[in-house]
């Protein structure tokens, strides 16, 4: 049985591998809420192709808008796959911080109490 | 099925903002009541690998592509539909703050959607399958189905209320759609249940180890 250090790492490396695998393999088409908004929009047949560029948001209203630093998960299109790698690698780190952070975070305010 | 800012207006968008933050308080109550020195790396490594697949789109046919979401996945694997809560919670926040997948003001809707729904639907469903057909993967399989079509249906109806969608058109799309990609759901979920109950059978949630024991 794995020990808790060789099982993050194991399992640390098995998610870069899938994340990078997908910055090349991953489908660019739009996800099934992004359709269904270009099918109750008229841009789109139920079961047939989407658009190249259909745009899912017409049907929406808000007038919120936030710009993120990595959106798509890249870097712009001048960095291309790099910069998509870069992204996600970037992404798995913090998550796996993040969480282990708060985690422990939550732990440890257990403890002093 | 992230939902992007434009789709919900604010007014809603808060609502839902406080009936995640209310069960994200009791996701917290539950990691400082479960979570110990081994349970870390395991919730950790499983937000780590729920992100890196949420970027994996797989094309699922008529246009449309879909991914894991993870809600059934992290309930099952910890025990617990909190955990699925308190895990996409920070994967959702990870997602819209740095990469801009799924809004802002709507994160709260979202983290209802996956989160809630996806853990609550994955986690008490893996639970009344098992005892009918006595295997944890076949189990988690379906119910990872269920937690991927469920909380798209759900946010069919939010988007209906939002006036995004007409109801029933959406729910249509919506069905359709997610009871594809909740195929996928379903095989990724029920395989990393094997590789970790075969890893790390102490981790497991034991009505998952115990079953594949």
């Amino acid at each position: 049985m794995m020990d808790n250090k060789t099982f993050i790492i194991a399992g640390l490396l098995i998610s870069l591998l899938i994340g990078i695998v997908a910055v090349f393999l991953a489908s660019g088409d739009p996800d099934g809420l992004e359709s269904s908004a270009l099918v109750v929009s008229g841009q789109k047949d139920l079961t047939g192709l989407s658009p190249e560029e259909g745009d899912p948001e017409v049907v929406g209203t808000g007038s919120f808008a936030y710009s993120s630093p990595m959106p798509d998960y890249s870097l712009g299109e001048e960095v291309g796959s790099t910069g998509g790698i870069i992204a996600i690698i970037a992404g798995i780190l913090i998550t796996l911080l993040v969480v282990m952070g708060a985690s422990y975070a939550i732990r440890i305010s257990k403890e002093t109490q | 099925m992230h939902i992007p800012d434009a789709f919900i207006p604010l007014p809603q968008a808060a609502l839902y903002w406080i009936v995640a933050l209310i069960f994200l308080a009791l996701a917290i109550r539950w990691a400082r009541s479960e979570l110990n020195e081994d349970k870390i790396p395991l919730i950790a490594v499983l937000a780590a690998g729920i992100f890196a697949l949420q970027s994996f789109n797989l094309p699922v046919s008529m246009g449309t592509s879909g991914h894991l979401v993870g809600g059934a996945l992290a309930a099952i694997v910890l025990g617990s539909p909190f955990a699925a809560v308190f895990i996409l919670t920070l994967v959702l926040i990870i997602q819209g703050f740095i990469f801009g997948d799924g809004g802002i003001t709507v994160m709260g809707a979202n983290i209802l959607n996956m989160g809630v729904i996806g853990g609550f639907v994955g986690y008490y469903s893996f639970q009344g399958i098992l005892k009918i057909v006595k295997n944890p993967y076949l189990s988690s399989a379906v119910a990872a189905w269920l937690a991927c079509l469920i909380p798209a249906l759900a946010c069919a109806v939010e988007m209906s209320i939002a006036g995004t969608f007409p109801l029933v058109p959406g729910l249509v799309a919506m069905g359709i759609y997610h009871a594809i990609i909740g195929v996928i759901e379903g095989i990724v979920t029920a395989v990393i249940i094997y590789v970790l109950a075969m890893a790390r059978p102490d981790l497991v949630d034991t009505s998952v180890g115990v079953a594949s024991a």
